[in-house]
């Protein structure tokens, strides 16, 4: 009764803090103190947003970048989980690919969108690539880290039980250490939105990128706040449908 | 005798940085159990009883000697060798439910045979006392029960040998006397043979046909002894036996008197 009461609470003031920013910016485009072409007011912008999707313009840049960022996001998480795993238990293969990863995982990404673009065209695979690119690396780290740091108890009994290797990978390994993948698929998550975000900027076809830099070059700036929130809802929405996954596939952390 | 599980001039020497002979934890123990018999091996904390315990599980090698079982070299973890160990809930599996923990060892049976299988570990789990736990998880249970969870677990491994590496240690002093009765009461229903590893007396007395004691670095053996305690035990009679009072004063004495040459210079 008294967790419930104290979760309503939590939840109550994380609402408060988003609503005083704006109320405050409410009322000081409604005082005239910021100048409303440049930064109009919140109850505007949501009559943009009310337009956009009311006459479904918001669905097809929406479901293009979301296209994008799934694809590029399941491509990364496969990867980052298979090359970590790879990684973690096998020295031969530690030894063949850490100095690679080390050299590849401090570059900024934004920095190689150019250069994909030079290489592989402007197009879907491009972007795709980029999204790769930004969230293979927080996956992999992770990855790698769980399952090196998985008790030896644990790997222990699966050899009293004479179980094998690949068995021991993927009944034993990967279920254990999938609080710690899914730790890095949470930054992964962001870090593959910004990316994707950036490349549609960049490469100026479609997509809610392309629309916010777009809207921005015509000075349609309510339209073009209106895409960013587009943008903050779907962020938002991805790390609450993240957290539903999470708290399905893990129940048990914290708890051993 | 034939000998089911045995220690054939083990020494164990661990690599020591800074040091070119190594760390000797064990040296030239030869020890061993015969089918059926429950043997515990006492020492003091530190002294490395869980390294014998491992080498006898196949999981570290022998630096010298040879474990030995039905008068085979161990190298690998063989089947029908479980170890219990002290942290069961890092050796229970978090994602599965209480009866899919049971089922582990019995997964690579061809699925025909799963739903007899799942019956089968349904029984271990009511003898051990979990019946209505199967669809709960490890950590939903309390820290007696899970190592009742990970003992049914072991029992679906069909041991002819277990290995128990101070496994009531980490539970109140109640429920460790109830998990002993119970291994004791499977030990007496199976009749496999029970290797203990315990810095507790009393427990290794209550428990075992013979205990084995352990002296200090490098860790050689001190003493066999005899228990010679009627069964079934009892934790109230068989505690209050003269005998056991008197295994009790001879162990913990030998345990105490780490170096008898220097407490004899005093």
């Amino acid at each position: 009764m008294s967790q419930r009461s104290e979760v309503y609470r939590t939840s109550l003031l994380g609402l408060l803090s988003p609503a005083i920013v704006l109320s405050v910016w409410e009322s000081a485009g409604a005082l005239g103190w910021i100048n409303p072409i440049l930064l109009p007011r919140p109850s505007q912008i949501v009559w943009s947003l009310v337009e956009l999707v009311a006459d479904g313009a918001v669905f097809p840049p929406l479901l293009y970048t979301i296209a994008l960022f799934v694809v590029g996001y399941a491509i990364a998480s496969i990867l980052g989980i298979a090359i970590g795993v790879a990684m973690a238990t096998s020295e031969t293969l530690y030894g063949l690919l850490e100095p690679l990863v080390e050299i590849l995982r401090p570059i900024p990404k934004s920095a190689l969108v150019p250069v994909l673009f030079l290489f592989l065209g402007i197009g879907k695979t491009t972007m795709i690539t980029v999204v790769v690119l930004a969230a293979v690396f927080p996956v992999l780290i992770s990855t790698f880290q769980g399952v090196r740091g998985l008790d030896p108890v644990l790997l222990e009994t699966a050899r009293t039980f004479q179980v094998s290797r690949m068995r021991t990978i993927f009944s034993i390994i990967l279920p254990a250490s999938l609080p710690m993948i899914l730790a890095g698929m949470r930054v992964a998550l962001g870090l593959g939105l910004v990316l994707v975000i950036l490349a549609e900027m960049l490469a100026g076809e479609d997509g809610i990128g392309f629309r916010i830099l777009d809207l921005q070059r015509a000075f349609q700036i309510r339209e073009m706040f209106a895409w960013i929130f587009v943008l903050v809802a779907l962020g938002g929405g991805l790390m609450m449908l993240f957290d539903l996954i999470e708290r399905t596939l893990v129940p048990w952390r914290g708890k051993t | 005798m034939s000998e089911r599980l045995g220690f054939d001039h083990v020494t164990k020497i661990f690599e020591a940085p800074g040091s070119d002979t190594g760390f000797v934890a064990f040296d030239d123990i030869t020890l061993e159990a015969s089918p059926s018999e429950f043997l515990a091996i006492v020492g003091p904390s530190g002294c490395g009883k869980s390294t014998l315990l491992k080498m006898a599980a196949g999981l570290m090698p022998p630096t010298r000697g040879r474990v030995l079982l039905d008068g085979k070299p161990v190298f690998d973890p063989p089947p029908g060798v479980v170890y219990l160990f002290q942290q069961y809930a890092k050796s229970l599996f978090a994602w599965r439910t209480v009866i899919d923990n049971v089922m582990f060892p019995l997964e690579a049976a061809p699925r025909s045979q799963r739903n007899e299988l799942r019956e089968k570990c349904r029984d271990y789990l009511k003898q051990v006392g979990l019946s209505g736990f199967e669809d709960s998880y490890p950590w939903q249970l309390s820290g007696g029960m899970q190592q009742r969870v990970a003992i049914a677990r072991a029992l679906a491994a069909d041991p002819q040998v277990l290995l128990l590496d101070e496994p009531f240690s980490a539970v109140d002093a109640l429920t460790r006397m109830e998990l002993q009765s119970l291994v004791l009461q499977l030990w007496e229903r199976r009749k496999f043979t029970a290797i203990l590893v315990t810095h507790d007396v009393e427990e290794a007395i209550f428990l075992a046909d013979r205990v084995a004691v352990l002296g200090a670095k490098p860790t050689a053996l001190k003493e066999i002894i005899d228990v010679g305690l009627p069964r079934p035990r009892d934790q109230l009679t068989t505690r209050e036996d003269p005998r056991f009072l008197k295994l009790r004063h001879h162990l913990t004495s030998l345990l105490l008197a780490r170096n008898p040459a220097h407490v004899a210079a005093v």
